[in-house]
């Protein structure tokens, strides 16, 4: 050891956190003019801020597309995978803040900008995350950001929420980090290609490792048996962090299990591992649009419907091989548009004093607003699947992939999860678009710009999804 | 006196059942408060498999990654208190059986 003081990065490691850092810098800008403000930052400075930060991390990370390195000895992976999921989180980064831009107040909106961008650095990590340090760094820096989150309304339900979504999933980060222990105990290392490596035969600590680490990430993603948090967490949360949570939490958990069933899983137990993973997966499709037909909040249904939607995702990933990581991504990218789409038209209907998330608040909104009834229908059909969107693409093949792998038993569990689905989805549509005589009585409050642009970028860019990736094998060329 | 050699499986046995003590105090306890202890619980226990394997390896990622655990745990730790006083304050009361708004 004779270079201990020496320091083993270059500046090529640090550039592949660029993106990270821009965002990073970002928050502390905002509340530093904050700080500086005689009483409180405007709103629309912090959230110019936050976008041009959000912006430029994604314009930089855009650039390092094609771009291959292993930085810091291989605990960020940057390439095709963690650019496209990086800019994923940064999506979602972005239209969260124009739903705060509609109902945030002024009073606490550097804080919780600043909150909100900390957690995006967290899932961005994430994204690149290819040693068990840099997964547990990135998973705690998004999810402690988000109970802050969570708890920031003046509410007894939103701090109950918070409350709750802070001991399940810290207890969930107890299972991961056990078994991260239980992984580095067995084979001596913390990266992840280490443990592809590993005998797996006569080794039982690495067994229990990689069940207590995919049941943590189970948990994260809210599989099913591990589900009971997401719809409350989701209904307390305040809307725009609902929208957050569930794009960019899945995004970066999904990452991670991508990865880890990519890099770390030894091809000898394979098989044996996984099929726990693949059925919980085909009991969320089930039961995630089951627990839809009773709700009558539109963040617990997308909360169940979120569970439902991972089930898929996480389904293409048992396709196995670069295939079906490139249609779960493909899924991934359509599902973030759709719950962004739908969750800025809860914003558009909402006001001040009360979020648009009721079902009773869509009754006869197609008189109303014909516009933001047309592209709730848009979202919702995407959602469950049907044929002019994304959705339809994307479940297309995710089947092709399970049935060419020999999953054909999951991909009929996908069927029977879209046909429950449609029923749900369709309330809602359906409420829409029955004529309402109270319809004058419900005052017509202006609609946030904004929150109306997103919806409609949203549903532009489903619409293009569904045309372009008609020949799979170029859907999104992943490097790795 | 001499160091009593403690044996890898030892560590590894203090570990579980720390990890076990931890999990039925969340599973099982009803105050947020003993449920944020059993939480660190958890996390210690991992704690201890990373140093002992860390010497038993010779590899000193696992020093390192239980220091990073240690600091995670108190900025755990740390909103987990401000959001229990936060419930407190809305609810005048801690106990999670008691604060039920959210029917799950």
């Amino acid at each position: 050891m004779t270079n201990v003081i020496a320091n083993p990065y270059t500046s090529a490691d640090w550039n592949v956190l660029y993106p990270l850092g821009i965002v990073a810098l970002g928050a502390l800008a905002v509340l530093f003019v904050d700080l500086v403000s005689k009483k409180h930052a405007p709103k629309w400075l912090t959230l110019a801020l936050a976008g041009l930060s959000v912006i430029g991390a994604g314009v930089v990370c855009a650039q390092q597309y094609g771009q291959n390195y292993d930085a810091f000895g291989g605990g960020f992976l940057l390439g095709g995978f963690a650019v496209v999921m990086q800019e994923l989180v940064l999506v979602a980064a972005l239209g969260t803040l124009a739903l705060y831009a509609t109902l945030g107040d002024e009073e606490r909106m550097a804080g919780t900008i600043a909150l909100l961008l900390w957690s995006t650095c967290g899932a961005m990590l994430m994204a690149g995350a290819a040693n068990l340090m840099t997964i547990f760094l990135g998973l705690e820096l998004l999810s402690l950001a988000l109970y802050c989150l969570c708890g920031l309304r003046e509410n007894a339900i939103a701090r109950e929420a918070a409350l709750k979504y802070l001991i399940l999933s810290s207890t969930a980060s107890g299972f991961l980090l056990y078994g991260m222990a239980l992984l580095f105990g067995s084979t001596g290392s913390v990266a992840l290609a280490a443990i592809a490596q590993a005998p797996v035969a006569g080794n039982p600590m690495l067994w229990i490792g990689c069940a207590l680490f995919l049941v943590g990430l189970a948990f994260k993603l809210s599989l099913v048996p591990f589900h009971a948090w997401s719809p409350d967490v989701y209904e307390g949360a305040p809307l725009p962090v609902t929208a957050f949570m569930s794009v960019a939490t899945k995004v970066g958990a999904l990452a991670v299990l991508a990865r880890f069933v990519d890099a770390a899983v030894p091809s000898a137990g394979a098989e044996k591992l996984l099929l726990p993973l693949w059925i919980i997966a085909g009991i969320s499709m089930v039961a995630g649009n089951l627990g839809m037909l009773a709700q009558h909040d539109l963040k617990r249904l997308l909360a169940f419907s979120g569970i439902a939607q991972v089930g898929y995702i996480v389904a293409a990933l048992a396709g196995g091989g670069a295939l079906g990581l490139r249609y779960a991504l493909f899924y991934l990218i359509a599902y973030t548009f759709m719950n962004l789409g739908a969750f800025a038209v809860a914003t558009a209907i909402s006001t001040q004093a009360e979020e648009g998330s009721r079902l009773a608040n869509y009754h006869g909104l197609a008189q109303r607003r014909p516009f933001l009834a047309a592209a709730m229908t848009f979202f919702m059909l995407a959602l469950a699947g049907m044929p002019p969107t994304a959705g339809f693409v994307g479940k297309i093949l995710i089947l092709s992939a399970n049935v060419g792998a020999g999953y054909a038993w999951l991909a009929g569990l996908l069927i029977l999860g879209t046909a429950i689905s449609l029923y749900a989805y369709a309330k809602i549509i359906r409420a829409m678009y029955v004529r309402d005589e109270h319809a004058h009585a419900r005052e017509a409050h202006p609609v946030s710009p904004l929150a109306w642009a997103s919806a409609a970028v949203c549903a532009a860019v489903l619409l293009v999804l569904t045309f372009y990736p008609l020949a799979p094998s170029n859907v999104i060329p992943l490097v790795r | 006196m001499s160091a009593l050699p403690v044996s890898l499986a030892s560590y590894i046995g203090l570990s579980a059942v720390m990890f076990f003590v931890g999990v039925a105090g969340v599973v099982l306890r009803r105050n947020p408060l003993v449920m944020l202890m059993s939480i660190e619980l958890m996390f210690n226990a991992a704690n201890i498999v990373f140093v002992a394997f860390a010497r038993a390896w010779m590899h000193n990622a696992g020093h390192i990654f239980a220091f990073l655990v240690i600091t995670v745990a108190a900025a755990e730790a740390a909103i987990g208190l401000a959001i229990v006083v936060a419930v407190f304050r809305s609810a005048k009361n801690v106990d999670v059986d008691e604060v039920a708004l959210l029917k799950g």
